[in-house]
């Protein structure tokens, strides 16, 4: 099993996530980082690390989605493992809902 | 070992160090484990396993960031791996935490290992077409 990466992070982005993965298996996209599922280890460690709660277990129920969202984005986007600044208005996003429709960006973020 | 009152009752970089080399004094001495480990220890040096373990461990119960690695990569390479091995594993290192730790460290450090043990035996024995979990090999 894997954790993923859900809703919440698009737009917040705050990368706590990065540093403390033992396995370096997040990847950046424009707007926000995805899990890649064959890296993970399912430590854990993340899951309390992110300000916007945006990190859950892969087993919670409704996260199929999210689950495809991950393991696809993770073997396109480039791997990041060194936090930078969270975007200027990651505050103002923090829990609006529906953000996968209204600003998802299937397009690479910088990486490390 | 220890009487329960010296047992610790947290997680710190010292207490890892000692879980770690009371751990692996076992797995050497292991009938099922010490041999395959035995076998991807260059030159039968475990320092540097003991070290990376440490860092792993730390970065497990401590976010301390300290490993950084990809151990999916480093266990399909080691020979003989089966799925058994990590019900071996998980055994003997809940019993070397219960010996140092008291019993609601044991149970952080059994639900990291437990997590983390079925995730790698995902990793490296999950295939679509046969059943989970796998049927014990000959």
């Amino acid at each position: 099993m894997t954790f993923v990466v859900t809703d919440n992070c698009i737009k917040c982005k705050y990368m706590d996530c990065v540093e403390v993965c033992p396995v370096d298996c997040f990847y950046e996209g424009e707007n926000m980082l995805v899990i890649h599922p064959e890296e993970c280890i399912d430590c854990g460690v993340c899951e309390p690390e992110c300000p916007a709660e945006a990190i859950s277990a892969g087993t919670e129920p409704g996260l199929d989605g999210w689950l495809e969202l991950n393991a696809d984005y993770a073997s396109q986007w480039p791997n990041i493992t060194i936090k930078r600044e969270e975007p200027a208005d990651a505050k103002a996003f923090d829990g609006v809902p529906g953000k996968l429709e209204q600003f998802f960006s299937p397009k690479p973020g910088q990486g490390d | 070992m220890s009487a329960e009152d010296d047992r610790l009752h947290h997680v710190s970089e010292d207490g890892i160090r000692q879980l770690v080399d009371a751990f692996y004094v076992k797995v050497r001495a292991d009938a099922e484990l010490g041999p395959v480990f035995a076998a991807v220890i260059p030159g039968d040096d475990w320092q540097p396993h003991l070290d990376k373990m440490y860092a792993f461990w730390s970065s497990v119960m401590l976010t301390s960031g300290r490993y950084k690695g990809n151990p999916v990569i480093k266990h399909t390479v080691i020979p003989g791996m089966k799925p058994e091995l990590f019900a071996r594993w998980l055994v003997l290192f809940d019993e070397t935490c219960r010996e140092m730790f008291d019993a609601t460290v044991t149970a952080a450090f059994r639900e990291k290992a437990e997590r983390i043990a079925e995730s790698l035996k995902l990793a490296l024995f999950y295939r679509p077409d046969r059943p989970w979990p796998p049927q014990a090999t000959p």
